[in-house]
Formats: structure tokens, C-alpha cells, sequence
């Protein structure tokens, strides 16, 4: 060992090379390694721009979608138009039909404009730029308040799509020309308009909370509906998935012997994980539709295909991380006789649980922004009805949020784009936030050991 | 270090604790163990060395049954607690693990709280009426882990956050909470430095009053401080048992001469 014959000549000269200037290996070695991080910078720099341009084109288009236009107007309610009869009976009162109450809102219109000393020629019937939804709206009112029969009642009424696109700057004097839906003159009122204060454009709620509207309506179509249905879906997969796919895993990874048997069930989880969605659609509509006679378009439907889509997601993220707990605390549990079963609950489990809980929130959030499966059982039918609340509520026709945003960008009213978009940064928000909640819980219960 | 009065040590003869006849293991086709035959005396630390690989934590495993946990361990043989067959089938594991306590090679305290540590086997096992008598335990414990006065204001602190050396002996009160007749170490000193392998040493000492402790070392030193009697197993046979004394002055074995003058391991 000690063979320490210090000398104390110091060579005169490095034997092989000097240790100032790099040799023709080292300096092919530094090249590739630059080279390489080169690689990474870019690869990096691309997925950022993609993702910076996906978010960018997507409020650009979208932002829009959360303000609308309104407009104010005072409605003269005539007794003789609305009930004939005279006696405020709800039913005979519903005998008029929206077309009977879309003539007082062009008069309220007409009214409006002699009061501010408007005066456009080749206007048409000013009503026209209301949204085509006034009148159900107020029908709706009427016969919920028959009282207001015979009075005058100030209201606010969505503005056509038309004209919500050219507060927007969507639709101009250009394109109104050769637009058989909206004139200059309707414009030229819509700035007269905008001046007195009548009609304004502001956050618009109605979009998160009011149902989806028909392809005429663009202004008045809504997430509520979807947003509802996808918050019931989400439950469903909650209650069953994480349950099931925990237990599974439990067993799987701590319990169940290694044989065959256990070997070709971990390889078909595997493979199910990498199953096309649609696929499970299909899966959904011959087993709980064909054959177990669960109701179409029912977010309990969707909410047992999305299960079956997100167990392997979480039946492979728990298994990940139960393994990852060190095999020395299983040790040191079975060492003072605990039990399998008690070192697995008391001290196994709690350290796998924010590895479970990233990974069911991330499965439940690939749920949630799946589409094909739910196209195949009927989500993706026009739903204006809420659901119930739940439980009943599981089986009434529902939307989704993903299916709301294909439904949409098949309309052809160019107004749907902002609401397509819109819905896409609702979407979006929605999983972002789930997102962050699954970083938190793995912040804040990691443990070190 | 101090070996030199080994061959005056005295081992009065004690009652068998443990009696393992003709003890076979295999890891699927590897035989690990072969026809190990051994008595080891109550109140008594005995060392088990040899070189790696030779057999000496997986035997030490048979005793309280932990190769039950790994799925390709088969245990032929038979090895008797206080004349009961522990491979009986009808002997809960469970129970015998309360009776035969072990320390692992390296600390591994629950990441819970100081306290929660050693309160856990005597929760588990009932051991323990009321929040009183569990305090009365884990102080206990931890006075006889030689650990109580360095952690009595801090028991609520995670077990994790201590130093290696206070980790083990937290780790051997945990142990010694749940009451056992046996204790196992399976290299107890190996993640530790000196001034806590002096600590721990100390501390095996005094468990060998109330305990019969069952000691894996890689250290000769060390088995020679610390034990009473001493095993050599090589190749997956018990080569040598005797006195520690006898072993390391006058082994009859030519391998155990080998070993200890560090010709072979």
C-alpha cells in the first residue's frame, strides 16, 4: 500500500501530451456533447412554441366568447295580444306562440329609436338585429309572471349574433354587404345604439351557465349543460374507478402471487391502457346501452366507459407507486408483526397515496377531455334540458365539455368559432386546475425517507 | 479490538432457545442453506459470520420467517422456538414475529413520528390498555434502545429526521417494545460509524440479560466484542460452532482459520 518514493525531481515534461491543450478524442467528445444539448435546446424550443401558439391562436379566438352584447329595452306587454281572454290563465295565455311576442319586440325597438331621434334609411324592421332568442325569453317571462300583462317591463335582450360579431369586430360593413342576415343599416343602428347606452357588450355568464342553443342562435348557446354533464361523468368515474383501480392494485402488486396467470393480467392492463379510446365506446354501447338498457346520452353511461378507460391509468400509476415505497418499511412492518394486511393499510398505502392521488386526478382528467367514446353512446346529441340532480340526474341526457366543443365546430354559423374556442379555454381551465391540484398533493404529502 | 481475553470469557451453559435441525433453503433452483444444524442458548449473543453470500442472512431470516415474504424462498428443516416448531403450519407468522423481533441491516424507522415508532408493534399486538401504559411502554423501549434521553423532548418529530446511529437504535427499541424472547440483527452496525457502532454495541450487551440475541456480522471484531458464541457458515454450510472464544483462538476448521486470518471471504 505505502509505497510513497517520493523523488524530488519534478518531470521535466508531461509524459503523454499536455494537460493545457485538448487531444483530437477530447475534443470529438466535447463536440458531440454540445452537439447533443443542442438537440435538446431545440426540441424544447419547438414544443414550447407549439404550445405558445396553440394557447395563443386558442384566446385569440376564443376570449371573445365570454363577453356579449345586450340590449336594453322597455316592452309594452298589451293585454289584448297576449291574453285575449283576459283572465291571466296560465294555460290559455300559452296559446300565443313566440311568434306573437316577436312583433312587440320590434315595436319596443321602433319606440326606442324615435325616443333617441334615430333616423336610418333602408333599416328593415329594427327587431332584426335582437337575437332570434328574445322572443322565447320573453313568452317565458310572460307566462311565469302573468301580472306583468297590460304594464310596461324594461329588458335585456341578447343582441344578434351578427351584431354581437360586429361589436367584436367579426362582421364589417364589408362583409354585411354581402351577408343576407345583416345590413349596413343594421350596423349603422347598432353604433347609434352603442352611443345612447342602450346596447353595450359585457362579461357574458350566460356562456358558462345557460344550455346549448341551435345552430341559428349562436348568442345564446351555452356550456351549462356540458359543464354539468361532464361534472357528473367525472363523479361517476371518481366513485368507481378510483375504488376499484386501487384495490386492484393493492392486490396485484402485494397479495397475489407471481405466476402466469398474474404475469398475462399485468400485460392486458398494459394493453388496455393503449386501447383507442373509441374503442371503449364501442364497448359502452353494446354492453350498457344494448345490452344492460342504460338510457342513451346518460352521463352514467359515459361515466362507466370513462372508467373503463382511466382504470389502467390508475391501476398503473398505483402499482408505480407502490413499488416505489422502499421494500425496507414493508421489513420493518412485518419485522414487529404486523400483518400483511396491516403493513400494506398502516404503512405502505399512506406512502403510496399522493403517487395514487397524481395518478387518478390525471386519469380523471384525461376523462374528462375525452370525446370519441362518448360521440358512440349518444353524448353528443343537442341537450337544452339540464339533468336532474343527482342521483336521478346520472341518467338524464347530458352533453360534455369535449363533445360540446366538437358539436360546435361543426355548425356553420361563423359565430360558433369563438364559442368552440371559448369552450376549449373553459376545457382547459378545467384541467389545468385539476393539473395543479395533482402537483400540490404530491408537494405536499411527499415524503422522504 | 480488546480480543485478547477472549479465552477467558466464561459461557455458562443455558437452556436452547432456538434448535434448528437439518435447515434447508432455496431461492427457486439456487440451494442457499444446506443440512444447517445449530442450538443457540438463551441469554446469549451469538454471532453468525463468514464471508458474502454464504448463507448467514438467510438463515438468520428463517428464524423469525421473513423468506415467508419472498415468493421463490422454500425452507426445508425444522427449527424449534422453546421446542415449538415454527414451521408448524399451524403457526401464524404474524404471532411468531411478535416473539422474535428483528433489526435490519439498515435503519429503517417508519416515517412517522419518534413516538408513533415504537408504539406501533405494541398497538398492533394489544400489548397495551390505555394511552398511559403505551407511553409507559415506548419509554421503556426507548431506555432500553439507549436512545430515551436524546429523543424524550422530541417524540413527536418524524423518526426519519434522526442520525443514522439514533435511526438503528430507534429501530432496536421498536424491537425490543413488543416484549420478544428473541432478537435478530442482520448487520446492525453496517450503516453506522464507529462512536454508533460503539453505542449499539454497548447496548447488545445489555439486551443479552433479558433477551437471546442472534447477531449477523461482517465484522470479526465485532463478533468478537459482542458474542458469547459464534457461528462461521461458508458456502451455505455452518462450517464451525463453538464459543466465540474457541473460534477465533482455536478453530478447528481449517475454512474458519482461513476466514478469520483473512485468507478466504
Amino acid at each position: 500500500m505505502s509505497d510513497i518514493t517520493a523523488t524530488d525531481a519534478v518531470p521535466s515534461a508531461p509524459r503523454k501530451g499536455s494537460l493545457l491543450e485538448q487531444d483530437a478524442r477530447t475534443k470529438r467528445r466535447n463536440a458531440a456533447e454540445t452537439r447533443f444539448k443542442m438537440y435538446g435546446i431545440i426540441a424544447v424550443t419547438l414544443g414550447i412554441l407549439a404550445l405558445v401558439m396553440l394557447v395563443v391562436s386558442i384566446v385569440s379566438n376564443g376570449a371573445s366568447a365570454f363577453q356579449q352584447t345586450y340590449i336594453t329595452l322597455e316592452v309594452d306587454l298589451p293585454e289584448d295580444r297576449l291574453d285575449p281572454e283576459g283572465n291571466r290563465n296560465r294555460d290559455q295565455m300559452a296559446r300565443v306562440s313566440t311568434f306573437g311576442y316577436g312583433p312587440l319586440i320590434g315595436e319596443a325597438m321602433e319606440a326606442q329609436i324615435a325616443a333617441l331621434g334615430i333616423e336610418i334609411e333602408e333599416l328593415g324592421n329594427p327587431g332584426d338585429i335582437v337575437s332570434k332568442e328574445a322572443p322565447a325569453q320573453l313568452r317565458n317571462f310572460v307566462l311565469a309572471n302573468p301580472d306583468v300583462v297590460g304594464s310596461t317591463v324594461t329588458f335585456e335582450f341578447l343582441a344578434n349574433g351578427r351584431i354581437d360579431g360586429y361589436m367584436k369586430d367579426r362582421v364589417t360593413r364589408a362583409t354585411a354587404l354581402l351577408d343576407k342576415n345583416v345590413s349596413p343599416a343594421q350596423l349603422d343602428l347598432t353604433d347609434a345604439l352603442g352611443e345612447a347606452g342602450v346596447l353595450e357588450k359585457r362579461f357574458n355568464w350566460a356562456f358558462i351557465t345557460a344550455p346549448d342553443a341551435s345552430g341559428q342562435r349562436p348568442e345564446a348557446a351555452g356550456l351549462g349543460v356540458a359543464i354539468v354533464g361532464s361534472f357528473y361523468m367525472m363523479l361517476v368515474v371518481l366513485i368507481l374507478a378510483l375504488p376499484i383501480g386501487v384495490a386492484a392494485s393493492i392486490y396485484l402488486e402485494e397479495f397475489a402471487p407471481k405466476n402466469r396467470f398474474t404475469d398475462l393480467i399485468e400485460v392486458n392492463i398494459a394493453n388496455l391502457a393503449a386501447v383507442p379510446s373509441i374503442v371503449f365506446g364501442i364497448l359502452g354501447l353494446a354492453i350498457f346501452i344494448n345490452f344492460a338498457g342504460l338510457p342513451q346520452s346518460a352521463p352514467i353511461v359515459g361515466g362507466l366507459v370513462l372508467t373503463l378507460m382511466t382504470l389502467p391509468t390508475i391501476i398503473i400509476a398505483t402499482r408505480a407507486s407502490l413499488k416505489s415505497v422502499p421494500p425496507s418499511i414493508r421489513e420493518a412492518a412485518l419485522g414487529v408483526g404486523a400483518s400483511k394486511m396491516q403493513t400494506v393499510f398502516h404503512h405502505v398505502l399512506p406512502l403510496a397515496a399522493p403517487g395514487i392521488l397524481t395518478g387518478t386526478i390525471i386519469g380523471l382528467a384525461q376523462a374528462l377531455g375525452e370525446t370519441a367514446p362518448l360521440l358512440l353512446i349518444g353524448m353528443v346529441a343537442f341537450v337544452r334540458e339540464f339533468p336532474a340532480g343527482p342521483p336521478e340526474g346520472f341518467f338524464d341526457p347530458a352533453s360534455a365539455l369535449p363533445v360540446q366543443v366538437y358539436n360546435w365546430t361543426q355548425r356553420s354559423d361563423p359565430a360558433f368559432v369563438e364559442r368552440a374556442s371559448g369552450a376549449i379555454i373553459v376545457l382547459l381551465i378545467f384541467l389545468v386546475i385539476m393539473n395543479a391540484i395533482a402537483i400540490l398533493l404530491r408537494r405536499r404529502f411527499e415524503r422522504r425517507w | 479490538m480488546n480480543d485478547m481475553r477472549l479465552t477467558e470469557r466464561a459461557v455458562d451453559s443455558k437452556d436452547v432457545k432456538i434448535a434448528a435441525r437439518k435447515v434447508q433453503v432455496f431461492y427457486g433452483e439456487t440451494h442457499a442453506i444446506k443440512d444447517v444444524d445449530v442450538d443457540i442458548d438463551d441469554k446469549t449473543v451469538t454471532a453468525f459470520i463468514g464471508p458474502s453470500g454464504c448463507g448467514k442472512s438467510t438463515f438468520l431470516r428463517c428464524i423469525n420467517r421473513m423468506n415467508d415474504t419472498i415468493d421463490v424462498a422454500r425452507v426445508e428443516g425444522d427449527i424449534h422456538l422453546d421446542g415449538e416448531d415454527i414451521y408448524n403450519p399451524k403457526v401464524d407468522p404474524v404471532q411468531l414475529r411478535a416473539k422474535v423481533g428483528m433489526v435490519f441491516q439498515k435503519p429503517n424507522p417508519f416515517p412517522k413520528s419518534i413516538y408513533d415508532n415504537v408504539a406501533y408493534g405494541p398497538k398492533i399486538h394489544g400489548l397495551a390498555k390505555n394511552k398511559a401504559e403505551l407511553d409507559e411502554i415506548v419509554e421503556r423501549a426507548l431506555r432500553r434502545g439507549a436512545i430515551w434521553d436524546e429523543v424524550k423532548d422530541r417524540l413527536q418529530e418524524p423518526g426519519t429526521g434522526l442520525s443514522g446511529g439514533q435511526q438503528q437504535r430507534l429501530c432496536i427499541a421498536r424491537a425490543v417494545a413488543t416484549e420478544p424472547e428473541v432478537l435478530l440483527m442482520d448487520e446492525p452496525c453496517s450503516a453506522l460509524d464507529p462512536i454508533a457502532t460503539a453505542q449499539v454495541e454497548e447496548l447488545i450487551d445489555e439486551l443479552k440479560q433479558n433477551y437471546s440475541v442472534v447477531i449477523v456480522t461482517h465484522s470479526m471484531q465485532q463478533a468478537a466484542r459482542v458474542s458469547q458464541k459464534t457461528a462461521f457458515f461458508h458456502l451455505g454450510y455452518l462450517v464451525e460452532y463453538g464459543e466465540t472464544g474457541q473460534i477465533f483462538t482455536n478453530p478447528k476448521d481449517s475454512r474458519t482459520e482461513s476466514y478469520i486470518t483473512g485468507r478466504i471471504g
